[in-house]
């Protein structure tokens, strides 16, 4: 059997779907946009997005790559799903963590619960692309 | 922008969150305008009923 499935909108492919997933963990909503599912894109980037953006303003913590226990590794799993937005962290809220306030906890939940959501987005666009949901 | 997160009430900052994330899953978990705007109302209800809820059950355990 061919790799490549029919679906309603055309054909995918294994390769269309890690390219669709790859650019959507980069991008919020570009996995969609490159499968022409602009409402989805627009959706995903405004609410993945304004979820990351909102968590680094409120001077949530973001979880460094030198995990020392496995609650530090899942938040950094969690925010490395955010991908742009983590990357550029600290570029957007050069003002550093700050989670002595009630409004950093929050904003460090809100930033790993962008990364989370970033991921199902990642996982439905690479469906979409391997043709297998639309 | 700091400022305007900074600033939000604990209320707030949740009805936010729950804005977004039910935004998200409607979209994820449904297909056609109509079905998303009702899971939509539902999931926000729910995040907004429940956080409250929990809220009032923790308040004697705050003093």
């Amino acid at each position: 059997m061919s790799e490549a499935v029919k679906n309603e909108r055309g054909t995918g492919s294994l390769a269309l779907g890690i390219l669709a997933a790859a650019a959507g963990w980069a991008v919020p909503g570009l996995g969609h946009l490159l499968l022409r599912q602009w409402g989805k894109a627009a959706v995903y980037f405004l609410c993945v997005g304004g979820l990351a953006c909102a968590g680094l303003a409120m001077r949530g913590g973001v979880f460094g790559g030198n995990p020392s226990d496995m609650f530090d590794r899942l938040g950094f799993f969690a925010d490395l799903g955010t991908g742009g937005f983590y990357f550029l962290a600290h570029t957007i809220q050069n003002a550093g963590p700050d989670i002595a306030h009630a409004s950093g906890d929050y904003g460090t939940r809100m930033f790993a619960t962008a990364g989370m959501l970033n991921f199902l987005t990642v996982l439905e666009a690479y469906e979409i692309g391997r043709g297998r949901r639309t | 922008m700091t400022r305007l997160f900074a600033g939000l009430t604990h209320f707030q900052a949740l009805a936010f969150f729950a804005l977004v994330v039910s935004a998200t899953f409607a979209f994820l978990s449904k297909r056609g305008a109509m079905e998303r705007a009702k899971y939509f109302a539902w999931a926000l209800l729910a995040f907004l009923l429940v956080a409250i809820g929990i809220g009032w059950l923790m308040y004697p355990f705050s003093r």
